[in-house]
């Protein structure tokens, strides 16, 4: 019995953990980093305030008009349609379907890692959005108007995305913790399913509205979005400064949640197999002794633990939020909370990077090889003439993976830092008292961060 | 002043969770060789170290670790653990009561072994990783193999 992160299903290898003396270096790095970013930090916010550059009215109109759309939006859902197929049809040798490499590694990492760079890339493929639009289109052609939508409870905000981001990630995990992981078939019967119900919520209350707020795809991977250097405002295409627009992403009740869910998932699917793999072993043991079945054991175990990381990475941010609140002339904890809720998306982002760079590098050969070739894995179909490549593991040293792993965890410290330290001189126009309330968020940062070392350092450990 | 205080006890923490969590990361590595899966491969792989010696330095002298498969297709004592450093060789043999085929994941060798019978792999350790190798048709693990740089 053991306790399978998701890369076990797909991937021949998995990471070494992270040696000492890299993991000291890296914490030390983190601290003095820490401690530099408070003294020098400026007086004045600069993220703050949207200075972006609109880009010339052909390119906006070539890349953003009603054909590329279309466009955009056709190869979305035949990309999502392809994986569908694959899963239901397809082999069930999880590494040789097109559907689990496609859907959890190409798109669930994919987006992230380029949307944080070049802005939301996910949306204009959104095979949901893209149905959603035809169908209003269609509606509006046929009825005359526009269809009704019922109005959006404001309080519920973004917490079915995050809701839902636990969701996937227990389905990916947990659901499929048989000692294979998560298998096609399944994996295209959730895809089957999450459509229908976001058709339907798209219906109820709207397709942007549903995007903005419940859609876990598009909350998730726009989150990340606000990282890059591209958006969007009145149909332009526009250059802004990088990580400005995380600054007006949290502003809908329960964006917190996402990040802090985000943060959870990730660390859980890399502690389970080294850093909480004897805790999860003993609790997995009593639920054994008191008969319940292997498999269900297996699953609550992780389900617990998976929920117990969710609420740990939330109390760590819950208390630099109370520990800022202390601060005189501080806003109420819900503003609190919200407002700080974007400096934690580098850290997230961080995070993915360090635990699932090496599975990307590596999974992607297979997409563009013999998974492209070869979608459904039968070993007859050898659509590009890639069907028998493999997986070149060389490309990457185990050292090159360690400076990644490390590197990022320290970059995305340093932007959640700088994020922060924005963010509470507009909470506290007094530059001394921002600086008292940043002492929070810091240790705030430094736990999560000298965590993600800290599960780097102890990957099958 | 009040704040001065408070991040002083947060460097206090903080130093103080690094230093156990290094700590105690030295003692697991520690720990992690005497508390392998299968001691008694690597206890044979000792014994039959006198046998393919070929002059290399201590370090670097292949051992052979003998993996048994009982005849539920179960590695007796658990999946066995070879560590080594990038370029050494790899060796190992897998005795089994069923007949599989074995498969060293990432490496990608597949050898069949006929029931009772046994095969060996010998093979220069290349790439970088952590990697199982498993009786493909039962997808049960038989040994983790660690190669270092």
């Amino acid at each position: 019995m053991s306790f399978l992160p998701l890369a076990h299903a797909l991937s021949a290898r998995e990471d070494l953990p992270v040696p000492a003396w890299l993991f000291a270096w890296g914490a030390s790095i983190v601290l003095i980093v820490s401690f530099f970013a408070l003294a020098a930090g400026w007086r004045s916010p600069r993220f703050e305030q949207w200075r972006e550059r609109p880009l010339g009215a052909g390119v906006s109109r070539a890349l953003l008009g009603l054909p590329a759309q279309i466009v955009c939006g056709l190869v979305g859902v035949f990309l999502l349609g392809v994986a569908v197929y694959a899963g239901l049809e397809g082999t069930e040798a999880p590494d040789r379907n097109f559907a689990l490499t496609f859907l959890f590694v190409t798109c669930w990492l994919g987006f992230p890692f380029f949307s944080a760079i070049l802005g939301d890339l996910f949306r204009p493929f959104n095979p949901w959005r893209a149905v959603g639009r035809a169908a209003g289109a269609g509606f509006q052609a046929i009825a005359g108007q526009r269809p009704a939508h019922l109005a959006y409870p404001e309080r519920l905000g973004r917490w079915p995305a995050a809701i839902g981001l636990l969701a996937v990630v227990w389905l990916e995990v947990v659901y499929g913790a048989g000692g294979i992981g998560i298998d096609p078939h399944t994996t295209a019967v959730a895809a089957l399913a999450y459509s229908v119900y976001t058709l339907a919520m798209m219906a109820a209350f709207g397709v942007e509205e549903w995007c903005e707020r419940g859609e876990v795809f598009s909350v998730y991977f726009g989150m990340f979005g606000r990282l890059g250097i591209f958006g969007t405002r009145d149909g332009r295409l526009e250059r802004r400064r990088p990580f400005s627009a995380a600054t007006t992403w949290a502003t809908i009740p329960g964006s917190a949640a996402v990040v802090l869910a985000s943060i959870a998932t990730t660390s859980f699917d890399g502690a389970s197999e080294g850093a909480f793999q004897d805790p999860m072993e003993s609790l997995y043991e009593w639920f054994v002794d008191q008969g319940a079945s292997l498999t269900t054991s297996l699953r609550l175990t992780e389900t617990i633990f998976m929920l117990l990381c969710f609420a740990g990475v939330a109390l760590v941010y819950a208390l630099g939020v109370r520990g800022m609140r202390s601060v005189p002339g501080a806003p109420s904890l819900a503003k609190l909370r919200t407002g700080f809720a974007h400096t934690l998306i580098p850290i997230a982002l961080a995070y993915l990077v360090a635990h699932y760079f090496s599975l990307f590098v590596f999974q992607e050969q297979a997409q563009f090889g013999y998974l492209l070739s070869d979608p459904l894995g039968t070993g007859t179909t050898d659509l590009f003439g890639t069907a028998s490549s493999g997986i070149d593991f060389k490309v990457l040293s185990a050292n090159a993976i360690w400076y990644v792993q490390v590197a990022s965890l320290v970059v995305g410290h340093v932007i959640g830092l700088m994020l922060a330290h924005d963010r509470a001189l507009v909470y506290w126009p007094d530059y001394r008292r921002a600086t008292a309330s940043q002492y929070w968020m810091l240790a705030v940062m430094v736990a999560f961060t000298c965590f993600g070392l800290y599960l780097l350092s102890q990957a099958n450990g | 002043m009040n704040a001065r205080t408070a991040i002083l006890g947060v460097v206090l923490v903080v130093v103080a969770v690094v230093l156990l969590i290094v700590l105690s990361g030295g003692e697991d590595d520690g720990g992690e060789t005497t508390t392998g899966g299968n001691a008694v491969a690597n206890e044979a792989g000792k014994a039959s170290k006198e046998g393919g010696d070929q002059g290399k330095p201590e370090a670097a002298k292949p051992e052979v670790t003998a993996i048994v498969v009982d005849e539920n297709g179960e590695p007796v004592g658990g999946p066995a653990e070879i560590t080594v450093d990038k370029g050494d060789e790899v060796r190992f043999e897998v005795k089994s009561a069923v007949a599989e085929e074995i498969h060293v994941h990432g490496y990608d060798l597949t050898k069949d072994v006929p029931a009772g019978g046994t095969v060996s792999f010998t093979f220069p350790a290349e790439i970088e990783g952590i990697f199982e190798a498993e009786l493909e048709g039962r997808a049960e693990q038989i040994l983790e193999l660690r190669v270092e740089p």
